[in-house]
């Protein structure tokens, strides 16, 4: 389980990194903390002729906030957010699934940029981003756009990005202080990927609710119906409860293929067991 | 291609393929043997080092990409007071029986007791998620742990009494 | 019953003393592996190593039309035609119908199974050895894969070996009138059960080493092996190279479980090919090797049915056990161990006097199937154990009161079972209550009238017990139709002239603390320090011939022939002392590294400088030197038995399909024990693998004979918060057959936890209609199970 040669540059900037992306043809892989791509490598799963590292370019490495949103570099890795050394948008909710992700030996070096420009639908910061409402930051030879969470995660492995394009920085919206979360990962061995993986952010302050079913082998769902019924709902009722389930059936209608029994239980449970989080059910 | 960095307190600077991971490099020409490749995917835990003090999965890291660090293995912690009591625990404890998993489970109990001090045992058990047993069924690791971590914060209450 | 010729059994200790048996004494070997500084396969520094690859099929079944070898790689790719004159492997058993096949070291005409070795790469690094064999191409011509247990049994299906199906072996074990026992029933209960295929996953993977040493004119073959002795043995028959010009080792081996306890395919390859070179090669397993083309281990399908009296006292049972052996049998086992095996044990702990068993072993396009802690056991351990609850459902009590009442009760010890085992000694059902009272089962079954139902989180118990043969003598291996027979082992014991001793053994440690207990056996009889004794084992270069570590023996066998010989070297060391002491060896004992008689005492120093260095001061007629040697078989030839049961409170989430384990009780009985902290670390050990067994661990094929779980992300093994710490409670009743009393133990843990996991998911689901019998209990197989028992019940 070696990798096949290839070559490596180490990008000092972001323009360098964009150089070695520039040409198409050259079937460069942009590589962060390497904590999914080299064990592909390894495993020959996958092969490309040059690897650019980017996990020392300064820029990428800066994390800032202001007033609305909280700003990370693309190369921020899960253990900083774990151990606060980023700002927290959104009441704890990132340190906490940081803190979830695989294994601090892992954490110590992926990044959240690299997680979400390989976009696993199973990883933990798809589900999260989405849920948060983030902005993605990307570079290219043409300049820089900012694309939308929804629009950034198109499919399993696949994002709004061009190979000649960089993700640079996350900027992911504050919630307002009072907000709650529920997140909710069901997984046969801790620090493996999620079978499925609810994220529930309730924040009545501004009349928001947000929802997503990620993980699922699945392209993540935003459960809107669900969010509907949670907005407002001040506490966990009867009432509320079959009203989740009724709204949880109708967002699962809209996935991208039909949930087989065993699912349809399962992500059921994480959806309604992240709102009661969210809710502060114990 | 060239790489600098500093392995176990000694400057080192190989010439390496960039595909050599961080743990072919160790093993081989410096000899460290305490890293073990159990999966070479970063989920068995056996391979895991420290990189600038942190602890890194040495198989999914790539050797050119440490220009410039400290990477430490289990051949590096000699005279470490807390690696010491781990190995003691570890031993009166009965926390290993082949061996192959040790390294990388005393490097990231070191780790674990170093950034949380104590810890409940479900937390302890987390922590050690990432390395693999196949021996023991971890039942004398959580225990050694767990030992190593009150004396650990023994020491460190003491200190503290006796600077005030 | 029979008894070996060897002098009597080496009485049981009946108070333990320090450093002697039964005391916790810390491991010896510890202090290497806490450095970092133990020595596996993968860690040897021999210069101008060359280092392997195998280019492995890709495809479950095809025949080989061509292999294009890319220029300029002459004596870098060596094929089948390139290893010299080799024979292939035919691991029979010699069993009348048994159907044997070859199985050659390198794949020339026909693939069998995904992974199977090709080609041998060799590269200056393992990474360009995996680039060239990237680059050779293999024209096959794939033929249609079988792949499943029903395809392997339909007559229809493609035959594997030339034989007019793919029916390997079949056995018929039993006795007794099971048709009156049919007759006189209150109840009959039958299922059917599921053992997934899994894989045994040592944390190291297999390796090998070879070259051949000019000036020894050896080949020297290092590998992470459980045996050496008899790897040798074969490895000489099957490359042409006589056993006093090679040398097996095992230096430290990470793990074996039983996968290292086989020929493999790699080794003779490899050793064939370095007794062609000049320079050394070595293949160290990856895991993706591993778990696609290591053996093996279970995939069951066992239908079972028992014939019970209104109190649940089985009368009759009735078996069969078909087990998918995949493509080759491998040796020294053979396809049949484990079909053979759980037939012929299914009876269990139990006086049943009426069975009728029918172990079938299929062939199919998977990898063969080897060996893994408990063998056929934890299969036939969790269909009988989980039909006694239902039985004990069917007749309304408690299940582990129905285990108390089948089981064989003391006062018929010896017994002989319904399959001919002989069962030593033991109070089984004393296990049972035991283990009932340590999970306390009132509390349990109140917990389960106060929170079931009252959520998503259901709570169960359940029971397994069983019998572990152990240290299997010669009988056994006759028996099972072995072409060798593995009944004896063997230790040399010697001082040192300065006075310490060195224990020479030819079974392999590889975390079973061998190390330490074969010490602590030399302490219990010449005085020493356990910690000052070094024992070297795993070469066939420093020990005398021996079988290794497998099957539950090292402790029992080893542990025999380490006693025995240092009974007899203490014998002399009396002597000498005696001499040396001026009294008579008779009042002489051995004690704290001292000669003691009375007041007076020598130092053991004092008598090996004597025996070594000073023969003058020897007793007239006393030769020099101070070495012994010995055998050791145990007096039945069907081994001791341990037993245990189990006991397990489990929370089921119907809302995720996930098992949480709250609390795990073992009450076991391996008879004297050696060293209790390595014992428990044994049954700790074995439980945390069954309860990979019973819920995480599965080794899928697709219907092309593509195994799906190729990585550890695919395939789940326990972490520490899988695993609770389990309270054990240590039984001691001594063998009768063996020295000191001991019994085996190494695999049971690893027997009773698929059952008992099983017994307490399903005592929690009975509520909502649903029955599991399948491992592993995944959240799918559970969802999908109340998913269908929702439906039924809305019928």
């Amino acid at each position: 389980m070696k990798p096949m040669p290839f070559d490596y540059a180490r990008a000092t900037d972001v323009p360098d990194a964009l150089a070695a992306l520039a040409d198409a043809e050259a079937g460069v892989r942009v590589m962060a903390g390497g904590q999914s791509l080299v064990p592909m490598l390894n495993l020959r799963l996958a092969t490309f002729p040059r690897v650019v590292d980017i996990s020392k370019v300064a820029e990428l490495r800066e994390r800032g906030e202001t007033a609305d949103a909280v700003t990370l570099g693309a190369c921020v890795t899960h253990g900083e957010i774990e151990d606060g050394e980023a700002p927290e948008p959104a009441a704890g909710l990132m340190r906490h699934v940081a803190s979830g992700i695989a294994y601090r030996a892992v954490r110590n070096r992926g990044t959240i940029g690299g997680s979400a420009s390989l976009a696993d639908a199973s990883a933990d910061w798809v589900t999260t981003l989405l849920a948060l409402g983030a902005r993605f930051v990307i570079r290219g030879p043409d300049g820089e756009r900012e694309v939308a969470a929804p629009d950034m995660f198109l499919a399993p492995y696949f994002t709004a990005m061009t190979d000649q394009e960089l993700l640079v920085r996350i900027v992911v919206p504050k919630t307002s202080r009072d907000a709650t979360w529920g997140y909710y990962k069901v997984t046969r061995r801790s620090g493996e990927y999620g079978l499925t993986i609810g994220a529930v952010i309730l924040d009545p302050a501004r009349d928001r609710a947000s929802v997503v079913l990620g993980a699922a082998s699945r392209t993540p769902l935003a459960c809107t119906a669900t969010a509907a019924a949670l907005r407002g709902a001040p506490r966990w009722t009867d009432a509320l409860e079959a009203a989740l389930r009724v709204a949880v059936a109708e967002d699962l209608a809209r996935g991208d293929r039909p949930f087989e029994p065993h699912e349809a239980i399962m992500v059921e449970t994480t959806i309604l067991r992240a709102a009661t989080q969210a809710l502060g059910v114990s | 291609m060239k790489v600098s960095f500093t392995l176990n307190g000694e400057a080192i600077t190989a010439d390496v393929e960039p595909r050599t991971s961080l743990a072919d490099l160790v093993r081989g020409e410096h000899r460290c043997t305490s890293v073990h490749l159990g999966c070479e995917h970063g989920v068995c835990g056996a391979c895991t080092v420290l990189i600038d003090g942190k602890i890194a999965r040495s198989c999914i890291t790539l050797a050119v990409a440490l220009d410039g660090t400290a990477v430490t293995t289990l051949e590096g912690f000699e005279g470490d007071a807390l690696m010491d009591r781990l190995r003691e625990a570890f031993r009166a404890h009965h926390g290993l029986q082949c061996g192959y998993c040790t390294p990388g489970m005393l490097i990231t109990a070191h780790d674990l007791i170093r950034r949380k001090g104590a810890l409940s045992e479900a937390a302890l058990r987390q922590g050690l998620a990432g390395n693999i047993c196949r021996c023991t069924g971890y039942a004398g690791i959580v225990a050694a742990v767990a030992a190593a971590m009150d004396e650990h914060g023994d020491t460190a209450r003491a200190a503290a009494i006796a600077a005030e | 019953m029979s008894l070996t010729s060897a002098p009597p059994a080496l009485a049981a200790v009946t108070a333990p003393r320090p450093g002697c048996i039964g005391d916790r004494v810390l491991r010896n070997e510890d202090g290497r592996f806490l450095a970092g500084h133990g020595e596996y396969l993968a860690d040897l520094d021999v210069p101008g190593t060359r280092e392997i690859a195998f280019l492995r099929s890709p495809v479950a079944h095809a025949r080989i039309r061509a292999i294009a070898i890319p220029e300029g790689a002459e004596g870098r790719v060596f094929l089948l035609k390139d290893l010299g004159d080799i024979h292939p492997v035919r691991a029979v058993l010699t069993s009348p119908g048994f159907r044997g096949s070859d199985y050659p070291a390198l794949a020339a005409d026909t693939v069998r199974f995904v992974g199977e070795p090709i080609a041998i790469c060799l590269g200056a690094t393992r990474a360009e050895a995996e680039d060239l064999a990237q680059e050779i191409v293999v024209d096959f011509d794939e033929l249609p894969p079988v792949v499943e247990i029903e395809q392997a049994l339909d007559p229809a299906s493609p035959s594997l070996h030339g034989w007019p199906d793919n029916i390997c072996f079949v056995s018929t074990p039993g006795g007794g009138d099971l048709d009156a026992a049919a007759k006189a029933a209150a109840v009959t209960v039958s299922r059917e059960f599921r053992m997934a295929r899994q894989c045994v996953v040592s944390l190291e993977g297999r390796g090998v080493m070879a070259w051949w040493d000019r000036r020894l004119q050896e080949l020297v073959v290092y590998s992470s092996t459980q045996q050496p002795h008899v790897i040798r043995t074969v490895l000489a028959k099957l490359i042409g190279v006589p056993e006093h010009q090679l040398r097996v080792v095992a230096p430290d081996v990470g793990g074996g479980f039983g996968v290292k306890n086989n020929l493999q395919q790699e080794e003779v390859a490899i050793a064939a090919l370095a007794r062609r070179l000049k320079f050394p090669i070595r293949w160290t397993e990856d895991r993706r090797e591993h778990l696609i083309a290591s053996p093996q281990a279970r995939e069951h399908r066992v239908r079972l049915t028992a014939h019970a009296d209104a109190q649940g006292r089985i009368l009759g049972l009735e078996a069969e056990a078909v087990v998918n052996a995949g493509a080759y049998s491998i040796w020294p086992w053979s396809a049949a161990m484990e079909a053979n095996m759980v037939a012929g044990i299914l009876t269990g702990p139990y006086a049943i006097e009426a069975y009728r068993g029918r172990g079938v072993t299929v062939v199919s396009n998977k990898a063969p199937l080897g060996p893994y802690r408990g063998v056929g056991r934890p299969s036939a351990c969790f269909t009988l154990e989980r039909l006694v609850d239902e039985i004990a459902r069917a007749v309304g009590r408690e299940p582990h009161a129905v285990r108390i009442d089948n089981m064989v009760r003391p006062e018929q010890m010896p017994y002989r079972t319904v399959t001919g085992k002989l069962f030593d000694s033991g109070d089984y059902a004393e296990s049972v209550r035991q283990a009932a009272a340590m999970i306390d089962v009132p509390a349990v079954r109140a917990r389960q009238t106060r929170e079931n139902g009252k959520g998503p989180r259901f709570i169960g118990l359940g029971f397994a017990s069983y019998t572990e043969q152990t240290a299997h003598g010669t009988d056994e291996w006759i028996a099972r139709g072995l072409t060798e027979v593995f009944g004896y082992e063997t230790a040399t014991v010697r001082f040192t002239p300065d006075g310490k001793l060195i224990i020479e053994a030819a079974i392999q440690n590889h975390g079973q603390g061998l190390e330490t207990t074969l010490a602590q056996v030399a302490a219990e009889e010449l005085g020493v320090d356990p910690a000052d004794v070094v024992v070297r084992h795993g070469d066939t270069a420093v020990s005398p011939y021996g079988m290794g570590t497998f099957a539950s023996r090292s402790m029992v066998m080893a542990g025999g022939a380490v006693g025995r010989a240092s009974r007899q070297l203490a014998e002399k060391v009396k002597r000498i002392a005696a001499h040396l002491l001026q009294v008579k060896p008779d009042e002489v004992t051995l004690a704290g590294n001292c000669a003691v008689a009375g007041a007076r005492s020598v130092p053991l120093k004092s008598v090996t400088d004597a025996a070594f260095l000073h023969p003058e001061n020897l007793p007239a007629g006393e030769e020099p030197c101070l070495d012994e040697t010995t055998t050791f078989q145990p007096l039945s030839g069907t081994g001791a038995f341990a037993y245990a049961t189990h006991a397990v409170v489990v929370a089921v989430d119907t809302g995720t399909g996930l098992v949480e384990i709250l609390e795990y009780a073992v009450a076991h009985d391996c008879g004297t024990m050696v060293n209790p902290m390595i014992v428990e670390g044994q049954v700790q050990g074995g439980v945390a693998q069954g309860i990979g067994n019973a819920l995480l661990e599965e080794s899928p094929y697709d219907s092309g004979g593509q195994p799906l779980a190729s990585t550890f992300a695919d395939y789940l093994v326990p972490g520490a918060p899988e695993v609770p710490t389990v309270r054990i409670a240590h039984l001691e009743t001594p063998s009768p057959f063996t020295a000191y009393g001991i019994k085996g133990m190494g695999e049971g843990g690893a027997i009773a936890a698929p059952a008992a996991i099983l017994n307490a998911v399903n005592d929690a689901l009975r509520p909502l209609g649903v029955e599991l019998n399948e491992t592993p209990i995944t959240p799918k197989r559970i969802l999908t199970a109340l998913h269908d028992a929702r439906t039924e019940r809305a019928r």
